[in-house]
């Protein structure tokens, strides 16, 4: 890629020097431990999940059943209940996370004194497990002495105290609020990376032509960060559709599957139910997989035409 | 006047960030302060200080609910996988950015790729091959996997840094009649420390939170690493809220102190893919 950029002439001859004759001996043996661990461990699970996914498969043996768990996952309610709830989580949360984080970082950009410091706080959430971050969540939703319905008490809103993560109407909403809680952090120190990344002249030529603050901010600053911000929301849309530890320490998919994900679900039909079946979970793996792919791919072409449509 | 809404407004954003600063860091400190204090203690004022501070539930976590163990099986399995990783990766990162050859856009390809797989593609069939092969149930196994898991990342962290180092001066390595493999140790890795060093963190910080694998693969008491064993503790102490704040800070005090010494490195690592 870099010698594309800049083909400078004496870089040019010794690339042609190279391209002579690959050394084949050298990158066999420079990729092979790679492969190995890639066939062994991510290529080879993934076709027998996709061979699992034809079969009922008990410990002992394994029996060729076609399309039917393919099927009976079209009929399977809890399924389609938790890619539901995942859905959900996946598209409220790019939204949430990438808004407030936009709206910290220009805080930050605006060269508040302590900048290092707040930088460095606020990105602490995202480096702790979600195992940890579950657990304080679980007490900060606790409807006797969490700090959510302690502060509601305390500011005379006593009338929505409520078992946050008990009730099926808001443990959704709560758990994708955790979520937030977690990334916004991690999304305002990359906008704000993108955002000191900008030539200072665009920025004062916005400041000459009189241009307002939020003026700035929509047709300067925004656009020209547009990039970063795309990436970021498929990021976030990728890491909520594999959600798993956080609700696993948390409700463990419930009150009532209101907050089932297929994550949570298959699981459970893998490893909790005894059912002893791995076909069945290895059918919601690969329908999830097509479902997942489908949606990045799906985001990246949304945004490669919307950027083609504006220029 | 003009000045003093420009101070107000300066005021105001302040306060907006300094707000922000408690929520996200608020709930950590409010961990740290019960892990000092004993659960009934706790149980009086959910807020207070603690009054004397109980250092010695660090102990008892640590020898009586086997967060030694837990810590220790953590350590092993993180280490392993990231010292194998560092090596397999830089190798592969090496020889995708150095060497021409047919195929090599599409080998890469193959690999960068797994970084958005969904984990339960594999999970279910990692199950069934760790099991045959008697690696279920052990921390070699969970290891591997979780080199599989963060090869795509590192190769990628590492292949962008590798392709940057310019041409020349493996030609000359070459002309002076170095072996392919002495470039790659000689030439190539000490350029690439400072990426190297940020894999490595990002690695450690990952894999040391990873939950999803080990609680398919991990089921013995005395193999369970940090995060199930929290879970486990949990689980089986749910009242005990003293004693599963000391837990948690165990699990925490290590990524702090990696936090602390390398925080720009490990942002520049979070946030590498994120900014084009």
């Amino acid at each position: 890629m870099a010698s594309l950029v800049a083909p400078t002439p004496p870089r040019a001859a010794s690339t042609a020097l190279r391209v002579d004759r690959p050394p084949w001996g050298a990158i066999v043996a420079f990729l092979l431990p790679a492969f190995t661990v890639y066939v062994a461990f991510t290529a080879y699970p993934v076709l027998r999940t996709l061979w699992n996914s034809v079969r009922t498969v008990l410990p002992r043996n394994a029996e060729f059943v076609g399309l039917a768990n393919y099927a009976a996952l079209a009929r399977d309610d809890l399924f389609w209940r938790a890619v539901q709830n995942t859905f959900v989580w996946a598209c409220v949360s790019p939204l949430a996370e990438v808004t407030i984080g936009l709206l910290l970082a220009l805080a930050l950009y605006a060269r508040i004194p302590g900048r290092r410091f707040f930088r460095i706080a606020w990105f602490t959430p995202v480096l702790m497990s979600y195992i940890v971050v579950g657990i304080i969540w679980v007490w900060i939703y606790n409807y006797d002495w969490g700090a959510a319905n302690a502060l509601l008490r305390a500011v005379g809103l006593g009338a929505y105290v409520q078992a946050w993560i008990g009730d099926p109407r808001v443990a959704l909403p709560s758990l994708i609020f955790v979520t937030t809680w977690m990334w916004t952090g991690f999304n305002m120190v990359v906008l704000l990376a993108a955002m000191h990344s900008l030539p200072s002249e665009v920025l004062e030529a916005a400041e000459l032509d009189n241009c307002g603050w939020a003026a700035k901010l929509w047709h300067v600053v925004i656009p020209l960060i547009r990039p970063t911000i795309l990436n970021l929301v498929v990021l976030s849309f990728i890491g909520k559709m594999k959600i798993f530890d956080l609700v696993w320490i948390t409700t463990k998919g419930g009150p009532l599957w209101s907050t089932e994900t297929v994550s949570t679900y298959l699981y459970k039909r893998a490893f909790e139910w005894s059912t002893f079946d791995l076909g069945y979970p290895s059918t919601i793996a690969v329908v999830w997989f097509v479902i997942v792919l489908a949606g990045v791919l799906g985001l990246t072409w949304l945004f490669r035409t919307r950027e083609r449509l504006e220029y | 006047m003009k000045r003093a809404i420009g101070l107000l407004g300066r005021g105001g954003l302040f306060a907006v960030v300094a707000l922000y600063t408690a929520f996200a860091a608020g709930p950590f400190l409010w961990v740290a302060t019960m892990s000092l204090r004993t659960t009934s203690e706790i149980s009086i004022d959910h807020y207070a200080l603690p009054a004397k501070w109980h250092w010695e539930k660090f102990g008892q976590a640590w020898f009586n609910s086997n967060y030694n163990v837990y810590f220790g099986n953590s350590l092993i399995v993180v280490v392993s996988a990231v010292a194998l990783l560092t090596v397999i990766g830089s190798m592969a990162a090496h020889c995708f950015a150095r060497y021409r050859f047919r195929g090599n856009r599409a080998l890469y390809f193959i690999v960068f790729s797994a970084i958005i797989f969904p984990p339960q593609i594999t999970i279910i069939a990692l199950f069934q091959i760790l099991v045959q092969y008697g690696l279920y149930n052990t921390l070699a196994g969970l290891a591997l996997v979780y080199v599989a898991v963060q090869l795509p990342l590192t190769v990628y962290i590492l292949e962008t840094f590798f392709a940057r180092i310019p041409g020349d001066l493996f030609d000359a390595a070459r002309i002076d009649g170095y072996p392919e493999w002495q470039i790659f140790w000689k030439v190539s890795l000490p350029i690439a420390l400072p990426a190297i060093a940020t894999a490595v963190i990002l690695n450690t910080i990952l894999l040391w939170n990873e939950f999803l694998y080990a609680v398919v693969l991990i089921t013995d008491e005395s193999k369970r690493t940090l995060p199930l064993g929290i879970q486990r503790f949990m689980g089986d102490q749910l009242e005990d809220v003293g004693m599963i704040a000391t837990g948690l800070m165990i699990a925490i005090v290590p990524v702090v102190l990696i936090y602390a010494f390398f925080s720009e490195k490990l942002i520049q690592g979070m946030t590498a893919g994120a900014v084009k």
